[in-house]
C-alpha cells in the first residue's frame, strides 16, 4: 500500500503533466472543429489552453529534474570516474538549489503580497493569483526533486540516467542489424 | 562598468558550466548574480518566467514532439523509409541515395534529427549491409543526413528560434542603415527552410555518387521494380498524406503551425488506432510521457535565457560586438565566415535547442546590425547546428547509428567526416547567397 502510494508521489508530476497535456491537445482540437465546421470560436478555450500549458512546462520542468534530463555540458567529465562526476555535479547543483529557494521566495512573495489582487485573466476571469501559483509550486516540488535525485545517487548509489543517455545506450545494447 | 557586468555574466556562466550545471541554471544564477550587481530588481525573473512560457505560437512545441512520437508509434516513419527504399533502383550507390531521400521525407513529419536517424537507420543500415556496403560507411551517411531532419520542416529547431527571435526588435541604428527588416514568422521560417535543406541534401548525394563509385557500390541487378514501389506506395499512402497534411494546412494559411500540429495529433491518432492498428494506449502514454520531460527541459531554458538576453540586450552588449566586428572588417563574406565557424563548435559541444535560445539574443542583434536578414540568418544558425550532430563529443546522429551498425564511433565519425565537409560548403553557399533561402517564403507571398 504504502509503496504504491510511494510510487505515485514519485511519479506525481509526470501524471499532471499527462493529463493537462492531453487536455490541452483536445481543447484546441475542438477549438480548430469548432471554428471549421461552425464558423464559432470559443474566446477562452486559447487562454484556458495558454495557462494549462503554464502549468505542464513547469511541473514538466520539475519532471525532467526528477529523471535527471536536464542538459548539462560533460565533455570535460569523459576522463573522470564516474563517482567523482557525480560528487562534482551534486556540488554544481547546490548553486541550483540555492536559485530555486531564491525564487521560490520571489515569486510566493510577488503571488501573495506584491500581486493585484483584483487582477484577473481576460476572457475567463480567473484572479491571476492562481494561475501564478504554479512558480512557487513548481520550483518548490523541483528542489525537492533535485535533493531526491542527489541522494539516491550519493547516497544509495543509484544511477540515475539522462533518458537521452538511456535511449543512446539502448541502441547500443539491442545492437545489431534489426529487420 | 560595462566591461565588467559582461565578466560578471559571461564568467559566472561559463564557470557554472564547466562545473557541470544544467545549462539553464548556470543562465538563471549568473542572471541573478549580474541583477545584483546591477541592483535591479529581480521581481523581473518571476514576471519573466511567466510571460515567456506563457504565449500561444510556443504550444507548437509540445504539439509537434508529440505528433512525431505519436507518429513513430504508429508505424508512419516506417512506411515512409520503405517507400524510400523500394526507390533505390540500379543506380551506383542507390540505396544510400535512398537514405539521404528517406531522411528528407522523414524531415517532412519529424522535427528532431536524432529521431530522423533512429527511424531511418533502424530500417535503411541493415539494408544497405545486405547490398554489400561497408558498415561503417553505411552509417555515417545515415548519421549524415539525420541532421536534414531539423532543417526540412517542420523543424522544432526553427520553432525555438521562431519563438526567441519574435520578441526581439530590430535595433533602430540598424533600420536607419539598412532599411526595414522583414518580420520573423513560425511558418516563414518553415517554407524558407525547404532549399536549404534540398542544397544540403544534394551536397551529400553528390557525396555519396563519389564515395560509391570508389568502392564500387552498383546497384540491384534487377533494375526498378514497378511492383515492390506500387506495393509500398499503396501501402503506405495513409502515411504519405501526414507530410502533406501537416505542411499544407500551414502554407494554405488554413492553421497556424500550432494547429497544423494538433491536426497532426489526431491524424496520427486516427491511423495508428483504426487504420494501420499499430498504435496502442501504453504506446500513447509513453509518447505524453516523452513529449512532458523534453518540454519541461527545454522551456525552463527559455525562461532563464529570455533573462540572461534581456540583460545583454540592456547592456548593449550585442552591439558592443557587432562595432568591434564591424571594425576589423567590413566584408559580408568574411562575418559570415566567423558566425559559421562559430556555430559550427560551439554546436560540436551544446544541446541544440539550447544552444539556439541561448545565441540568438547574442547573435540577431549583430545580424541585424550587420543588415543580415533575420529569416536568413535563422536557416543558416540551424543548419549550422544541425552538423553538430554529426560530429563528435556530442553527436547524437553519431551514437545512434554506431548502436544499431555495431561500429565503433570513431570509425563512423571519421567516415561521416566528407560528409561534414560538403555539408559545410553547403552552409557557405546558403549563407553567401541569400536567395537559396529568401526566394521561396517570398514567392509564397510571406
Amino acid at each position: 500500500m504504502s509503496g504504491l502510494v510511494l510510487r505515485i508521489l514519485d511519479n506525481i508530476e509526470s501524471y499532471i503533466c499527462r493529463t493537462l497535456l492531453a487536455i490541452f491537445v483536445i481543447l484546441l482540437f475542438a477549438q480548430i472543429l469548432s471554428r471549421e465546421f461552425f464558423g464559432y470560436s470559443f474566446s477562452w478555450s486559447e487562454e484556458l489552453a495558454t495557462y494549462m500549458f503554464v502549468w505542464f512546462v513547469f511541473f514538466g520542468a520539475s519532471y525532467a529534474a526528477r529523471l535527471s534530463a536536464h542538459n548539462r555540458v560533460t565533455f570535460q567529465f569523459k576522463a573522470m570516474p564516474k563517482r567523482v562526476v557525480h560528487i562534482i555535479e551534486g556540488i554544481a547543483d547546490l548553486f541550483w538549489l540555492a536559485f530555486n529557494v531564491y525564487f521560490v521566495y520571489l515569486s510566493f512573495n510577488f503571488v501573495f503580497f506584491k500581486m493585484n489582487v483584483f487582477w484577473k485573466s481576460q476572457t475567463l476571469g480567473i484572479p491571476m493569483k492562481y494561475v501564478y501559483l504554479i512558480l512557487p509550486l513548481a520550483f518548490t516540488l523541483m528542489s525537492i526533486r533535485i535533493i531526491q535525485v542527489n541522494y539516491m545517487r550519493l547516497v544509495k548509489g543509484i544511477d540515475i540516467r539522462d533518458p537521452d543517455q538511456q535511449e543512446v545506450e539502448k541502441f547500443m545494447e539491442d545492437g545489431g542489424a534489426k529487420p | 562598468m560595462e566591461g565588467t557586468i559582461v565578466f560578471i555574466l559571461f564568467g559566472s556562466f561559463l564557470g557554472l558550466l564547466i562545473l557541470g550545471a544544467p545549462i539553464t541554471v548556470a543562465l538563471g544564477v549568473s542572471a541573478l548574480i549580474s541583477f545584483i550587481y546591477l541592483d535591479e530588481n529581480p521581481i523581473k525573473f518571476v514576471q519573466i518566467a511567466f510571460t515567456s512560457v506563457g504565449s500561444f505560437p510556443l504550444m507548437a512545441l509540445p504539439a509537434f514532439i508529440l505528433a512525431g512520437a505519436l507518429m513513430e508509434a504508429a508505424g508512419i516513419s516506417r512506411r515512409l523509409v520503405m517507400v524510400a527504399e523500394s526507390f533505390a533502383g540500379p543506380f551506383t550507390g542507390g540505396i544510400s541515395a535512398a537514405t539521404v531521400f528517406a531522411c528528407l521525407f522523414f524531415g517532412a513529419i519529424s522535427g528532431s534529427g536524432p529521431a530522423t536517424t533512429a527511424a531511418v537507420g533502424m530500417l535503411m543500415i541493415p539494408a544497405m549491409i545486405d547490398r554489400g556496403y561497408d558498415k561503417g560507411v553505411a552509417s555515417s551517411i545515415t548519421a549524415s543526413s539525420g541532421s536534414l531532419g531539423i532543417i526540412i520542416p517542420p523543424s522544432i529547431p526553427m520553432v525555438i528560434f521562431g519563438i526567441a527571435a519574435l520578441g526581439m526588435q530590430p535595433p533602430p541604428e540598424a533600420v536607419e542603415k539598412y532599411g526595414v527588416f522583414q518580420t520573423v514568422s513560425i511558418p516563414k521560417l518553415f517554407i524558407a527552410g525547404v532549399l536549404p535543406g534540398l542544397v544540403i541534401a544534394g551536397s551529400l548525394l553528390v557525396m555519396n555518387y563519389i564515395i560509391c563509385k570508389r568502392r564500387g557500390y552498383s546497384g540491384s541487378a534487377e533494375g526498378f521494380s514497378a511492383r515492390n514501389i506500387l506495393c509500398t506506395l499503396y501501402q503506405a499512402f495513409w502515411a504519405l498524406l501526414a507530410p502533406l497534411v501537416i505542411l499544407g494546412g500551414i502554407y494554405s494559411g488554413w492553421f497556424t503551425p500550432t494547429e497544423a500540429a494538433i491536426v497532426a495529433i489526431f491524424y496520427t491518432l486516427v491511423i495508428g488506432f483504426l487504420i494501420y492498428r499499430e498504435l496502442n494506449l501504453q504506446s500513447l502514454f509513453r509518447s505524453l510521457e516523452t513529449t512532458t520531460w523534453l518540454t519541461g527541459r527545454v522551456l525552463l531554458i527559455l525562461f532563464t535565457a529570455t533573462v540572461f538576453g534581456r540583460l545583454l540586450v540592456e547592456n548593449q552588449i550585442p552591439a558592443i560586438i557587432a562595432e568591434a566586428m564591424l571594425s576589423a572588417t567590413q566584408n559580408t563574406y568574411l562575418i559570415w565566415t566567423m558566425l559559421i565557424l562559430f556555430l559550427l563548435f560551439v554546436g560540436m559541444f551544446m544541446e541544440t535547442l539550447a544552444t539556439i535560445l541561448i545565441l540568438t539574443p547574442v547573435l540577431l542583434p549583430i545580424a541585424y546590425n550587420l543588415g543580415i536578414d533575420p529569416v536568413h540568418f535563422g536557416v543558416v544558425m540551424v543548419c549550422a547546428l544541425g552538423v553538430g550532430f554529426q560530429t563528435p563529443p556530442l553527436g547524437e546522429n553519431l551514437f545512434i547509428a554506431s548502436g544499431i551498425s555495431n561500429i565503433s564511433i570513431e570509425e563512423i565519425s571519421i567516415k561521416a567526416l566528407p560528409f561534414a565537409a560538403v555539408n559545410t560548403v553547403a552552409i557557405f553557399l546558403i549563407a553567401f547567397f541569400p536567395e537559396i533561402v529568401l526566394w521561396l517564403p517570398r514567392a509564397f507571398g510571406y
